[in-house]
């Protein structure tokens, strides 16, 4: 498969501030993340809280401006342009918010919102919008009469339904998804899931799915990164993820996750994830890792490939088969 | 519903026992009956899970349980007996806990965390201020909480949300209550810390013999805390029995639905159609029958008893034996 | 809008205000002797309130009566004008430095506060030594000082709806940063900017009215409230009906005012507005 979007030694640092008077440096949110995500494909990126995997995400759309590194596009080099600049060049990239009724401003109907993404996007010919628009609302499921809502008016399956339709109206090649199953019902979590993927199929999509829900992700991704404290600690298949985690924060990951009908009885992890300000040296992960011994605070990991497309950044990740 | 209990097995006391129980509020849209005819019992020392999508009811049962309707909410019919006591009549103070969702609302930034606890402590038991800090700091303990012996001097800002959850799990504690309730105590959690504070919770409450009610909307953490489950919908239990059993082999068509939209459980993923049904119109008959695929002309007259089946669960189905048609189950 | 009126104190605003505006609008109809306003009968003056002249007669043997209504035109007109300009230099001003997160901020937001540091009468009596005192000069000087309290309130306002999730996903499909501002942020901000508004054109009434009464605002013999409690002054207390009915409608058109404008807060609390979703 071809690639669509890659990353290379991404960095974004965030919250440094250059006021009048003021100047302060920012945390490293993305530290060193390379990734590249085939046409077609489900990526998932999965972490806890604080892992970076929105700023990723944010980053890859042009929204966040990277400090180092670069992002090819379809082979082409769209790193190093301001916000505004890397958004036109990116059309192909598009991103849905984790509560996308708050990403509908309250004032406006709907319809009127879909419509003005089509408009930003240089599509002014009414009669084409109103016909796309309608279209697309069928093709989410939902009638195009509900254009005439305001947000508050939906139900939260519709508004999510909506966020997509906005996007899709835009003809996306990548389409970001940020924890798009949070707060859902089981049984609409499940319809949203599918229409996911009916709409991938039908429009051709690559979809980065980010998500800290084990469940979903193993259902529905076929790559998965582990992310933790800015940096991906392991990625591979799905399948070969699940069966064979290699890196002791992905295995802890697995094991913590609540499973249907099983009960979890292996210890957390120690401690809670360290804040962004304080990187523990060498392996970031090491304070809380039950593998850790001298090398492992005095070295950063580097990759290593486990097997085809499974790599993973752990000095001891044979001694976690 | 009186047959059911009845030929209750278990004859031993429960600890909290809802019998009957409806809740109506009035609103603007008309009359909302949020609970209506819902029943179940916890065994003393026993954990039982609420499980429900949004609108099933299951904060209103909270709220009637620990004794804080809102303002125009009634009770037409029913009681929540709690040691033989109807609390909805005699409210009880601090002797049932109360865990709730979210850490980073619970607790007033400004005051310090021990004086916050403490003053909970001084309306809700006997004993005097020194004897309650020696408690709450054995407690903290309890709860490996770093540094307990500093904890009630820190501000809440000063802990991380796992370590406030597991304040909060301390200060439900605190005054030694014979039942335990939480509200989905950790979905503002991170995976790897909810696991650490479930099992503390359910190892604490077994410990000290404590009633654990648990309601969530997951049931990957159900199976991991409770022996039994109650599944709401739309203000009426569908299925009550123990956990393992409910989740191996649910009966009520919406469970059974439900449970197949899991991710872990689903071959193909479908999701129930049709919405949950407002909560001022509510279907007549059974509340599910609307979107449900085996649903026959009774359904839509006659509200559904709560059967009992072979390994004691109940089921208010009729037709809990009838397959379900493929296409549903996915 | 519903809401609004169900709360009666702020149905009470409404009503002296709307009452106010259907006077100003039929002034010259309404007054009994509308030629009053320029027109002086020397050997009616200061006659009490009686049928024939419902509020008396002024110094001048005007009819109060008739000058109060027409000098609700005026005050009216006073306080639109200051709040429209200063709106127009609030507004903006407000917005850009509530976007941008740089020095133009820091810059914008630090002469605001200078502006609002000015003491808003000496500022008036000054301009009228500088220019010539009348009512131009002291609409400049309130518009110039009334429009930080726009900047301030539109600041807020934009602050919290940058960090809103719709605003970030305008940015995500590539909105110019002037469409999310003039199409999205403005309407939303739209509540606290007509609270503010409101409460502003009673503010604006009351000061006029000081500087009518200081002598750097309306110039006579035009109709208005605070010059004609100015001149009522010598008169007092024999013809306490003089100064009373011009300072009983500046009560009340700026109580009016303020009872809409906390009505209108009520209403527009983010608070409320999230409940009836």
């Amino acid at each position: 498969m071809a690639e669509l979007i890659a990353a290379r030694d991404l960095v974004v640092e965030l919250g440094a501030e250059r006021g009048l008077l003021k100047r302060r440096a920012g945390v490293r949110a993305v530290d060193g993340v390379s990734l590249s995500v085939a046409a077609g494909e489900t990526f998932g990126v999965v972490g806890e809280s604080g892992c970076g995997k929105t700023t990723l995400a944010r980053t890859l759309l042009g929204l966040q401006r990277e400090s180092g590194g670069e992002i090819r596009l379809e082979g082409a080099l769209v790193s190093g342009a301001s916000p505004a600049q890397a958004r036109r060049q990116r059309a192909a990239v598009q991103y849905v918010h984790q509560d996308p009724g708050a990403a509908l401003d309250p004032w406006w109907r709907v319809g009127a919102t879909l419509a003005e993404g089509l408009r930003i996007q240089g599509t002014t010919d009414r009669a084409e919008a109103t016909v796309r628009i309608a279209e697309i609302l069928r093709a989410v499921g939902l009638d195009p009469a509900l254009g005439d809502r305001y947000p508050h008016e939906l139900s939260g399956g519709q508004q999510r339904r909506i966020g997509l339709a906005r996007i899709l109206l835009l003809r996306p090649k990548l389409v970001i998804l940020d924890e798009p199953t949070a707060g859902l019902d089981l049984s609409v979590q499940a319809a949203v899931l599918r229409l996911l993927r009916d709409l991938r199929d039908r429009f051709g999509l690559t979809y980065l799915f980010i998500s800290h829900d084990l469940s979903v992700v193993r259902r529905v991704c076929d790559q998965v990164a582990v992310m933790y404290l800015g940096r991906i600690v392991e990625q591979a298949p799905t399948a070969e993820l699940f069966a064979q985690p290699r890196h002791p924060y992905t295995r802890a990951l697995l094991a913590a996750a609540p499973r249907l009908g099983a009960q979890a009885s292996v210890p957390g992890l120690r401690g809670d994830p360290p804040s962004l300000r304080a990187i523990p040296s060498g392996c970031r992960f090491h304070p809380r890792c039950p593998l850790a011994d001298a090398i492992c605070a005095a070295e950063e990991p580097t990759k290593q490939s486990v097997a085809a497309g499974h790599d993973v950044c752990c000095h001891h990740w044979r001694d976690a088969a | 519903m009186s047959d059911m209990l009845a030929d209750s097995p278990e004859a031993a006391p429960s600890l909290l026992s809802v019998r009957d129980l409806a809740v109506h509020i009035r609103t603007d849209g008309g009359l909302a009956r949020i609970l209506d005819g819902v029943s179940f019992d916890l065994p003393p020392g026993g954990t039982l899970g609420i499980v429900g999508e949004s609108g099933c009811g299951k904060s209103t049962l909270l709220r009637a349980i620990l004794g804080i309707l809102p303002k125009g909410a009634r009770v037409p019919q029913g009681q929540v007996l709690f040691q033989g006591q109807d609390i909805l009549r005699a409210p009880v103070r601090g002797r049932i806990g109360f865990i709730p969702q979210d850490p980073y609302l619970s607790l007033n930034p400004v005051f310090r965390a021990g004086d916050q606890l403490l003053e909970g402590m001084r309306r809700h038991a006997s004993g005097s201020r020194d004897e309650h800090r020696r408690k709450l700091v054995s407690l903290f303990q309890a709860v490996q909480l770093p540094e307990p012996e500093n904890a009630l001097d820190k501000y809440p800002h000063q802990f991380s949300g796992g370590q406030r959850q597991r304040l909060l799990i301390a200060a439900a504690l605190a005054c030694d209550p014979d039942l335990v309730v939480a509200d989905e105590p950790t979905t503002a959690l991170d995976v790897t810390t909810q696991l650490e504070i479930l099992a503390l919770l359910r190892g604490l409450t077994a410990e000290r013999g404590m009633g654990l009610l648990f309601v969530t909307h997951d049931f990957g953490v159900l199976s991991a805390v409770c022996e039994d489950v109650a599944v709401l919908y739309a203000g009426r239990v569908a299925d009550w029995g123990p956990t393992g059993n409910v989740l191996a082999d649910p009966r009520h068509p919406y469970t059974r639905m439900l449970l197949a939209c899991h991710p872990d459980r689903a071959t193909d993923l479908v999701g129930i159609p049709g919405t949950v049904p407002a909560a001022t119109a509510q279907p007549p008959g059974c509340r599910f029958h609307p979107r449900c695929p085996i649903a026959r002309p009774v359904c839509s007259q006659a509200v559904p008893e709560p059967l009992r089946i072979f390994d004691g669960s109940r089921v208010a189905c009729p037709f809990h034996a009838d397959p379900l048609p493929e296409v549903a189950l996915g | 809008m519903r809401r609004l009126l169900r709360d009666p104190v702020a149905t009470l605003g409404l009503l002296l205000v709307l009452f106010a505006v259907v006077v100003a609008a039929f002034a010259p109809w309404l007054a009994p002797y509308p030629e009053d306003a320029f027109e002086s009968h020397l050997l009616q003056r200061l006659q009490p309130p009686s049928r024939e002249f419902l509020f008396g007669t002024d110094y001048l043997g005007r009819d109060i009566f008739s000058r109060v209504i027409l000098g609700t035109r005026n005050a009216l007109a006073v306080a639109v004008s200051v709040v429209v300009a200063s709106m127009l230099i609030g507004v903006p001003m407000g917005l850009v430095a509530g976007w941008r997160d740089n020095w133009v901020s820091d810059v914008l937001m630090r002469i605001t506060d200078i502006f609002l540091a000015v003491p808003q009468l000496i500022l008036a009596l000054a301009l009228g030594q500088l220019m010539s005192p009348g009512l131009t000069t002291a609409m400049a000087a309130l518009s110039l000082t009334y429009w930080p309290f726009f900047t301030r309130t539109v600041y807020a306002e934009t602050r919290r709806l940058r960090g809103a999730l719709f605003v970030d996903a305008l940015a995500g499909l590539g909105a110019s940063p002037s469409r999310i501002l003039l199409l999205h942020v403005l309407p939303n901000a739209a509540p606290a900017i007509l609270v503010r508004a409101t409460i502003g054109m009673g503010f604006t009434i009351l000061t006029a009215a000081i500087l009518g009464f200081l002598g750097v605002g309306a110039a006579p013999p035009s109709p208005d409230w605070g010059l004609a409690v100015a001149e009522a002054r010598q008169h007092l207390p024999e013809s306490w009906w003089f100064a009373t009915f011009p300072g009983l409608a500046i009560l009340l058109l700026v109580l009016g005012f303020n009872l809409l404008g906390d009505g209108l807060r009520d209403v527009a609390d983010p608070r409320l507005r999230r409940s009836r979703r």
